[in-house]
């Protein structure tokens, strides 16, 4: 009786284990052709609204009520914590210049489909300044509890990209190093947008 | 009277001696400029060019607050030090910059350096890490701080290997952020807490501002509570992150803390309970004076 509850147990964590796994590979490869327009929307909405005002934004907890947003002026960051419907979140959008409704709209869009972060990351290549949209996921699926999550994480570029044979994302055309994004590599999704699994939502 | 005397001169003569070396920023961007015709390529460090190495020094001369460490590294500490000589005595940190450079060794303050050939090749070649990739001479100062200086968290990876940059042979434990700045720049540092356990202030809010108005406050904080906030089940409570406490003022029942960290100032707004959550260790850093004892 011992034995078969230990059996049982077992078979529990495995199949968990296994289920983890497998949903994770298949969240990669499939979230973005299943919300391609949704995020093709949200980065270009982004990248609108950063011109006017640099700024990031991100929920801040597992329910996306709250929300943590970091405003960039030129001395100084400024960071906010609102719950997504409370009137101070659109007064600080105004005093900054932002406008509140874009903005909103943002917020709602990145929360329909389990956006946690929007940012946009410098970086150089060739020695010259480059910015990119890194988006950040939280997956849906079943995770087993006290292991750490993964994040789905989409960089956007301005510029085509390149890389390997086998889709990994490279520092230049002439270099064959692998280029890393907050020490992950990444895989083409097509030439101006790449994904990979990440600790690190941010 | 006559043994009273030699007593006392001993001691005068140490105190006098005992105090933080001060300089300012015209003085350090002079002696910059002094160099700039001299400096030739290094044999030393063959991936670091001299035009943009004294460029780049004159830059953290300049904007102190810019100087970064890099996106993804654990060079956070030796960047959050850093302040300290920039704001405080920057020509004792160009002349050592520019001293290491040339010779591949020099002193500072108590402590000798003679990076490893590995850091050597390494110091100009760092990519992928934001702004520090433009940066060589930030680049070599990190690794070379990395390279001398160890702690228990270094002590399974004590040599340099490419990529070492993100991993424990550049982390460093608070006692060894405590120490760095006691030798190198002569402060006297009064440290509260630990790298496992927080320091159990009653009152942070009170705490922290009376040592602000006093000397400088260097943070040790559990960055995944900076930043991760509440999206996981498993969240780890240890310290990992270092910031310079800038301002700090309470609004309404909230704390406002302004901090330094990656190159920029951050203004947030904070519980006193999540501060208190946040904070391992708090270091007071203060200027020795002669007329200090």
């Amino acid at each position: 009786m011992r034995n078969n509850s230990l059996h049982i147990l077992c078979m529990m964590g495995l199949c968990s284990l296994l289920f983890s796994c497998v949903s994770t590979r298949n969240f990669s490869t499939n979230y973005y052709y299943l919300h391609e327009k949704s995020l093709t929307d949200i980065e270009q909405s982004y990248k609108t609204l950063y011109e006017q005002k640099p700024f990031s934004v991100g929920f801040s907890d597992r329910s996306f009520n709250e929300i943590s947003l970091e405003i960039i002026t030129d001395s100084i960051k400024l960071i906010y914590e609102f719950g997504i419907r409370e009137p101070r979140l659109q007064d600080t959008l105004n005093k900054y210049g932002l406008p509140a409704s874009a903005v909103t709209d943002l917020i709602n869009q990145m929360r329909a489909i389990r956006c946690i972060w929007i940012n946009s990351l410098d970086y150089y290549s060739n020695n010259q300044k480059r910015s990119l949209v890194y988006l950040s996921i939280k997956p849906a699926a079943f995770t087993i509890p006290f292991t750490i999550e993964k994040y789905y994480i989409l960089t956007f570029y301005s510029q085509p990209q390149y890389f390997d044979s086998d889709g990994r994302l490279l520092a230049t055309r002439r270099q064959r190093k692998l280029r890393k994004i907050n020490d992950d590599v990444f895989h083409r999704i097509n030439d101006k947008v790449c994904y990979t699994v990440s600790e690190r939502f941010r | 009277m006559f043994i009273l005397l030699l007593g006392c001169l001993p001691a005068t003569a140490s105190v006098r001696k005992d105090t933080t070396p001060l300089s300012n920023s015209q003085q350090a961007i002079a002696f910059i400029e002094k160099q700039a015709e001299q400096l030739s390529p290094s044999n030393y460090w063959p991936n670091v060019n001299p035009v943009i190495f004294l460029q780049n020094l004159r830059d953290n001369v300049e904007a102190p607050l810019n100087i970064h460490e890099g996106l993804n590294t654990n060079f956070c500490a030796y960047a959050a030090m850093s302040y300290l000589p920039l704001h405080f005595d920057p020509l004792g940190y160009v002349s050592f910059m520019i001293k290491l450079y040339r010779d591949g060794k020099a002193l500072y303050g108590k402590e000798y350096f003679e990076p490893s050939r590995e850091v050597r090749l390494a110091a100009g070649t760092l990519s992928f890490k934001g702004e520090l990739d433009i940066r060589p001479a930030d680049q070599l100062w990190f690794l070379s701080l990395a390279d001398h200086f160890k702690g228990y968290l270094n002590l399974f990876d004590k040599h340099y290997n490419a990529g070492d940059e993100n991993r424990l042979w550049a982390s460093v434990n608070f006692t060894k952020f405590n120490r760095m700045i006691r030798r190198l720049f002569n402060f006297s540092v009064s440290a509260v807490g630990s790298d496992l356990f927080r320091p159990g202030i009653r009152d942070i809010y009170e705490y922290l501002h009376e040592r602000l108005r006093t000397g400088t406050v260097g943070l040790f904080v559990n960055n995944m509570d900076l930043y991760k906030k509440n999206h996981t089940h498993l969240r780890i409570g240890i310290p990992t992150h270092f910031i310079i406490l800038v301002d700090i003022e309470e609004v309404d029942d909230k704390i406002a803390i302004t901090y330094w960290d990656y190159g920029f100032r951050t203004r947030q707004l904070l519980s006193e309970k999540f501060l208190k959550q946040l904070i391992f260790g708090i270091a007071h850093i203060k200027v020795k004076k002669a007329d200090e004892k």
